[in-house]
């Protein structure tokens, strides 16, 4: 009996013991945020006087701990970014030693909440401080997250102040209404990287049908009926509908001076696009061409994937996408099974022949996206300004989207050149995951981006054309787009909740006049209902803040 | 019942019974430690909560986020999409594992029967978000659905796109997803009744379907009470995975849900306050169907959970 009662507690007692073992930290994959170990190190002197001679690489000091998204491009080779030849030399070439956490991937939002409810803040984090920081950046300072960089910037940062200095543009762009600068940020160095999305058409289909490319409305539809009659194609026109991004570059509604959500009108104040009269016009062309069977029957549901095939396998003709990761991808996958397939780029449609297109879609350069904050747990303030002002200066502009001389690209008559390590890359890999295991240019971080990266990454011909073809090169949008405008605390919420209600509305109701279940006759009554949700408020609360922002 | 006594007898029954004791404590802490200390977190719903002033700090802001929530313009139409689809899934959803069930344990052959079993299962393993991906490749105009539409002479259309279809596509899915699976429960249940009962009613003169009515059904009554109770429990619930997957805005009408609007709110701000209010209203609710369900169940038949 007794041996019996000693093994069954035995048993037990394992049992307990092994589901004990499930307890631990679950999170394996996230590291959890270390903070700069409290290693008495000297050689920090805080307080260095702006004219004393400085220069790169820093003597040796504390470790510092960098908090970031590991970009897909990245991931795919290396599981943290410090292991990659980009992140080694950039420790090595401004002499500062960094850790770098990641968060699994697609959950950097999640676990930004997470750090900042423990209180153990990494030094330097890279996030949308901009956007997705609730309460807006200058909140992020009053809650003692990170720390205002107006003194560190004249202290420690000659490059980034210089920067600032010769592009006062953006040097608004990157302050609070207050007047604070709260990150190091990423800024898209020229104009033609502000466009990346546009239409494109099989350019064979055209030759075929001996049709130009077209540039207005009518020219568009009397390609996109020529598909469908004399080519038999069953969704001439495809589009990635799911996607908010491309919703809002839908050069469709731009081509009738209208804009799917808020813009700065000609008066110098906020207007709300989908409750004007243009985006009317846009509705009955749009629903129009869907009677017609121009434009795909599917089109509410369609994701990246299934564009992608109807693109490539030619179930579709038009499209809307980047020049990098659809037009480049598209020509690739399809040119092997069809040797003349061909994309060519559209510019933005207008309504009249000859005249360019007054609205469009162009990207503000500061879009808040992957820029550094120091936060108030970072002990060494003047090492870590220093090491993120490295990439505003010469060295670190031509490392940040270059790389190594001699290794990732070589000066050929004074315009830095891909090598072949980036552009056929030995090991097979493709040329944007070459591309980021030696530099940051081809995907977003803290520094400027250079055009000639661009330049260079599109390696087609037809994608060459694309910056000459969108955005700037074909319409005014610049001068439409709204700055970086933020809420204050107080009316973010209740400007979320008002946006939400008309979000939502506007996104139904759009899909309906497309599909003809819904008479455009109603459209008055369509007008009055987004007023009713609080149109008004919302629009005072945009105004408010673009009259603060006007005033930085 | 005095104190003395039940401390006693507890001890007592320590000492008989350690072993059993002992396997129990983790399961007892687990649900201390997951589950209701985390109660107290749920306080954020009257707060402002903001993670860096933490739970206890934040301030306080009584009823705002519940008047903010049944101040929307969609509440109506979110309250009457989450029930209509939990109520349609209880409707359908909930009688056909039992009738799978039922019509499993009629089948003689073993081999059939795991195979059937087997394969009934398996969508259960799939991954929500392939299955989502099927139902949208199949529900375009060019998809296998509309194949089929068309092989019987009907029209092609875009499915996912008619919100009219919306609640048959998702209760459909569910079920051919969850059915197999649900079904394990009843079987063993079956399993479970006396066969010589079956032998005395087939004596009797009693039919298969008379069978079924008479000694089946009762046998299994109270497996299938309970499990309805706790279905009820979880009416307010809707998880918005599935209906981010499978929903867009020309759907809206009657696939927008609590917790999918919400979501959308949470990509412009994140409002945990906001959230923890809205899940805690779907809770009450959730509780007091429960409690119901519970009460008419314990007067009407002799099963109830408590």
């Amino acid at each position: 009996m007794k041996k019996r009662r000693a093994l069954s507690l035995m048993l037990a007692v394992t049992v307990f013991a092994a589901s004990l073992a499930g307890c631990g930290s679950g999170t394996t994959a996230s590291e959890q945020p270390a903070n700069t170990t409290a290693a008495s190190t000297g050689g920090t002197e805080t307080t260095a006087p702006a004219s004393e001679e400085f220069s790169y690489p820093m003597t040796s000091g504390e470790k510092l701990s960098y908090w970031a998204d590991l970009q897909t491009t990245v991931s795919t080779n290396f599981s943290n970014l410090g292991d990659t030849p980009f992140a080694k030399g950039w420790m090595e070439n401004t002499g500062i030693d960094l850790e770098f956490l990641h968060p699994p991937i697609g959950q950097a939002k999640e676990q930004f909440s997470l750090i900042l409810a423990d209180g153990n803040l990494p030094d330097l984090m890279e996030y949308n401080w901009k956007n997705d920081y609730p309460g807006g950046p200058e909140k992020a300072i009053k809650d003692g997250v990170i720390i205002p960089l107006n003194d560190i910037f004249e202290q420690y940062c000659p490059n980034i102040m210089q920067y600032l200095e010769d592009n006062p543009d953006i040097d608004k762009m990157i302050k609070t209404d207050e007047g604070h600068y709260y990150v190091f940020p990423f800024v898209r160095g020229d104009e033609k990287l502000c466009n990346t999305i546009g239409l494109m058409l099989r350019e064979d289909w055209l030759a075929e049908l001996n049709l130009e490319v077209p540039e207005t409305i009518d020219e568009w539809h009397t390609v996109l009926t020529a598909f469908k009659e004399q080519k038999g194609i069953a969704a001439p026109l495809t589009f990635e509908y799911t996607n908010n991004q491309y919703l809002d570059a839908n050069p469709f509604v731009f081509a009738f001076d209208s804009f799917r959500s808020f813009y700065l009108g000609a008066d110098g104040k906020v207007h709300f696009g989908a409750s004007e009269e243009g985006y009317r016009e846009y509705l009955a062309t749009f629903s129009q061409w869907y009677k017609e069977g121009l434009i795909d029957p599917d089109i509410a549901t369609l994701k990246s994937d299934q564009v992608s095939a109807k693109m490539t396998n030619g179930t579709s003709g038009a499209a809307m996408g980047q020049a990098g990761s659809r037009m480049g991808v598209w020509i690739g996958a399809a040119v092997e099974s069809e040797p003349d397939y061909m994309l060519v780029a559209a510019p933005q449609p207008s309504t009249e022949k000859g005249k360019m297109a007054e609205f469009g879609y162009v990207e503000i350069p500061y879009s808040g996206r992957n820029s550094v904050a120091i936060t108030t747990s970072c002990k060494d303030v003047e090492r870590a300004a220093r090491l993120m002002d490295w990439a505003y200066g010469e060295e670190g502009h031509i490392y940040f989207n270059f790389g190594t001389e001699g290794v990732s690209y070589t000066m050929v008559n004074g315009y830095p050149t891909y090598t072949e390590l980036i552009l056929n890359n030995p090991d097979g890999l493709p040329v944007s995951e070459a591309m980021s295991s030696y530099i940051r240019g081809n995907y977003n971080g803290p520094f400027v981006q250079d055009l000639r990266y661009l330049e260079q990454y599109y390696t087609m011909d037809a994608q060459k054309e694309t910056p000459k073809r969108w955005g700037s090169a074909s319409s005014n949008g610049k001068s439409y787009m709204l700055p970086p405008i933020t809420p204050t605390s107080d009316e973010s919420k209740e400007f979320a909740t008002i946006m939400n209600e008309i979000n939502t509305y506007r996104d139904e109701m759009t899909l309906k006049y497309i599909f003809g279940s819904e008479s455009l006759d109603n459209y008055d009554a369509y007008v009055k209902n987004i007023e009713t949700m609080g149109l008004s408020r919302a629009l005072e609360i945009q105004n408010l803040a673009l009259e603060r922002y006007n005033a930085r | 019942m005095n104190k003395r006594s039940f401390t006693y007898r507890i001890r007592k029954d320590w000492l008989r019974n350690k072993a059993l004791y002992v396997l129990v404590i983790p399961v007892l802490v687990f649900y201390i430690l997951f589950h209701y200390k985390p109660m107290y977190g749920a306080i954020i719903a009257f707060k402002d909560y903001t993670p860096t002033l933490g739970v206890a700090k934040s301030e306080w802001v009584g009823f705002a986020n519940f008047t903010r929530f049944f101040n929307s313009i969609y509440f109506g139409r979110l309250i009457r999409n989450t029930i209509s689809l939990s109520v349609y899934n209880l409707l359908f959803g909930f009688p056909a594992p039992i009738i799978l069930a039922l019509l499993l344990n009629e089948v003689r052959g073993k081999k059939f029967k795991s195979l059937a079993q087997t394969v009934t299962y398996l969508p259960h393993f799939i991954s929500l978000i392939v299955v989502a991906g099927m139902i949208t490749d199949f529900s375009l105009t060019t998809g296998l659905f509309n194949d089929i539409i068309a092989f019987f002479g009907g029209q092609r259309s875009p499915l996912l796109q008619n919100p009219k279809l919306y609640r048959s596509i998702y209760v459909s899915s569910s079920i051919w997803q969850e059915i197999g699976w649900g079904s394990i429960i009843y079987l063993s249940a079956l399993a479970g009744v006396d066969s010589q009962l079956y032998e005395a009613a087939q004596i009797d003169g009693a039919g298969k379907w008379k069978q079924l009515i008479n000694i089946t059904l009762p046998s299994i009554a109270p497996t299938i009470i309970i499990m309805f109770i706790l279905k009820t429990g979880s009416l307010m619930n809707m998880g918005y995975e599935k209906t981010i997957l499978l929903y867009n805005p020309a759907t809206y009408e009657t696939a927008d849900i609590i917790s999918s609007h919400i979501y959308r709110v949470g990509l412009l701000e994140q409002d945990w306050s906001y959230s923890t209010a809205i899940g805690l209203f779907n809770s009450v609710i959730n509780f007091a169907l429960l409690l119901f369900t519970n009460k008419m169940s314990k007067r009407y038949s002799e099963t109830s959970l408590w």
